[in-house]
C-alpha cells in the first residue's frame, strides 16, 4: 500500500515536472520567435511562463530533496533532528537579542529618512518611484524577517509565504501596461465634459 | 509504537501530523490571515497605482511643511510601536508577565496617537472640501484634468489602514487583559501588529511622498 502511494506521488511530481518544462517551452517559443513587438505585454507573457515554470517545479523539487535526490543547499536544515533549537512544543525559541531588535529599528528609520530626503530634494520622478519602493521592499523585508521572527522560523514555513506572496504581486502587476496603454491613448488636451444624469 | 509514529509524523515539515511548520495553530491561523490581508492592501495599492499611471493629471497636495513632517511623524510612531511590541513578545517568551504588559500598554498608546494623529489630517483635508467622489474646487483648479479618484483612493487605503490599526489596538487590549494565560497570543498578536506597520510602510512612499506639492499649489 505504501509501495503504491509511493508510486502515485511519483508520477504526480514527474507530471508536474513535465508541466514545468512546458511553461519554460512556452517562454522559450515567444523569446525566439521575435514577439516583442508588442512592447511590455510580451515581456510579461515571458515573465508569466517563467513564472509558472517555477511554481510547477517546486513540488517536485521538494519531493526530490526529501528523498535525497539533490544535494542539500540549505546546510543548517540538514540538522532536521537536531533538538538544539526546539522546546517540548517545536517552537524555535531564539528570535533576536533586544540589541538586534533596535539596531533593525534604527535601520527602518534610517531608511524612512532617507526616503522623505529624496522627497524633499525633489528628484526625477521615475527614479524616485524605483528608490521608494526598492527601500519599501527592504524595509518589509527587515520586518518580516527579525521582528515577524520569519528568519528564525523553519524553511518550510518561510518557503510556504513568501515565494507565494511575491508571485501573486507579480501577477497583480502584469495589469500595468495596460494602465501605461490608457494614459497613451487618452486626447491630448482635457475634453469638455457633457454632464450626464449620474 | 504509537511514539515512534507520532515522531515520524511530527518530524516531515510537509506530512502535516502535529505541528506543521512546528509553529502551533495559532501562529499557522494568523500567518495564513496575514498573506490574505497583504493581496487586499496589495489589491487597493496596484489599483491605486494603476489609476494613477493611467491619468493625465494628479493631484499632488501635500506641501512638505505641514504635511510630509507631519506624516513622517505618523510613520516613525508605528515603527516605535513595533519596537515595542518585539519588547512585548520578548518580554512573554521570558514569562515576565508584567512586563509584557506594560510593553503591550506602550505599543497600544502608540498606536492609538497614530490614529488620533491621522484623524487630524483627514479632518485637515475634508476641511479643504475632499470627498470620496471630488476634488475641492481649488485642487481642480490647480491640477487641471485632475482624476477624481485622489479622493478616494486615499480616504479608501488610509481609511482600511486606519481600520487596522484601531482593531488591533482593540485586540492588543484584550491579549493584555488575558495575559495570565501562557500560551503565544502575545507572538500571534505581535505578527499582526508587524503586519500593519509593513502595509504603511508602502502606503507612506506610494501616497504621501509621491504627491509632494513641490510648487506651492495650495494656498
Amino acid at each position: 500500500m505504501v509501495q503504491s502511494k509511493a508510486k502515485e506521488i511519483k508520477a504526480l511530481n514527474l507530471v508536474l515536472l513535465g508541466l514545468s518544462a512546458l511553461s519554460i517551452g512556452a517562454a522559450v517559443w515567444a523569446v525566439a520567435s521575435d514577439r516583442f513587438k508588442a512592447g511590455t505585454d510580451d515581456v510579461f507573457l515571458v515573465l508569466v511562463c517563467l513564472m509558472l515554470a517555477l511554481l510547477f517545479a517546486v513540488p517536485p523539487l521538494i519531493w526530490a530533496h526529501a528523498n535525497g535526490m539533490l544535494k542539500n543547499p540549505f546546510a543548517d536544515e540538514a540538522a532536521e533532528g537536531g533538538a538544539a533549537m526546539e522546546t517540548e512544543a517545536g517552537h524555535a525559541e531564539h528570535g533576536g537579542s533586544n540589541r538586534e531588535n533596535v539596531i533593525v529599528w534604527g535601520a527602518l528609520l534610517a531608511l524612512t529618512a532617507i526616503e522623505v530626503f529624496l522627497a524633499y530634494i525633489q528628484i526625477n520622478a521615475t527614479l524616485m518611484l524605483i528608490i521608494l519602493m526598492g527601500a519599501s521592499i527592504i524595509k518589509a523585508a527587515l520586518i518580516v524577517a527579525y521582528f515577524m521572527h520569519l528568519k528564525f522560523e523553519r524553511l518550510s514555513l518561510i518557503l510556504t509565504i513568501v515565494p507565494t506572496i511575491v508571485i501573486l504581486l507579480c501577477l497583480f502587476a502584469i495589469l500595468f501596461p495596460d494602465s501605461f496603454r490608457l494614459h497613451d491613448l487618452r486626447p491630448a488636451q482635457p475634453v469638455q465634459h457633457v454632464e450626464h444624469e449620474g | 509504537m504509537a511514539e515512534a509514529r507520532a515522531e515520524s509524523l511530527a518530524a516531515n515539515d510537509w506530512g502535516g501530523g502535529v505541528h506543521p511548520y512546528r509553529v502551533g495553530h495559532r501562529k499557522l491561523g494568523m500567518w495564513l490571515f496575514i498573506m490574505s490581508d497583504t493581496l487586499t492592501f496589495g489589491a487597493l495599492l496596484v489599483a491605486y497605482s494603476y489609476a494613477r499611471a493611467a491619468s493625465v493629471n494628479w493631484p499632488t497636495p501635500f506641501p512638505f511643511a505641514p504635511s510630509i513632517i507631519f506624516s513622517t511623524t505618523m510613520t516613525l510612531v508605528l515603527l516605535s510601536s513595533s519596537l515595542t511590541m518585539v519588547f512585548a513578545v520578548a518580554a512573554s517568551k521570558r514569562g515576565k508577565r508584567g512586563a509584557a504588559r506594560k510593553w503591550i500598554f506602550a505599543t497600544m498608546v502608540l498606536g492609538l496617537t497614530f490614529v488620533v494623529l491621522h484623524g487630524m489630517e483627514w479632518s485637515h483635508l475634508i476641511g479643504e472640501g475632499l470627498t470620496p467622489f471630488e476634488l475641492p474646487a481649488e485642487w481642480a483648479e490647480a491640477w487641471p484634468g485632475a482624476s477624481p479618484l485622489f479622493g478616494s483612493t486615499f480616504f479608501g487605503i488610509t481609511g482600511l489602514h486606519m481600520f487596522h490599526v484601531l482593531t488591533g489596538v482593540i485586540y492588543l487590549g484584550v491579549v493584555a487583559a488575558r495575559i495570565k494565560k501562557l500560551n503565544d497570543d502575545v507572538e500571534v498578536a505581535g505578527l499582526y501588529w508587524h503586519f500593519v506597520d509593513l502595509v504603511w510602510m508602502f502606503v507612506f512612499p506610494l501616497i504621501y511622498l509621491l504627491s509632494v506639492d513641490y510648487h506651492g499649489v495650495i494656498k
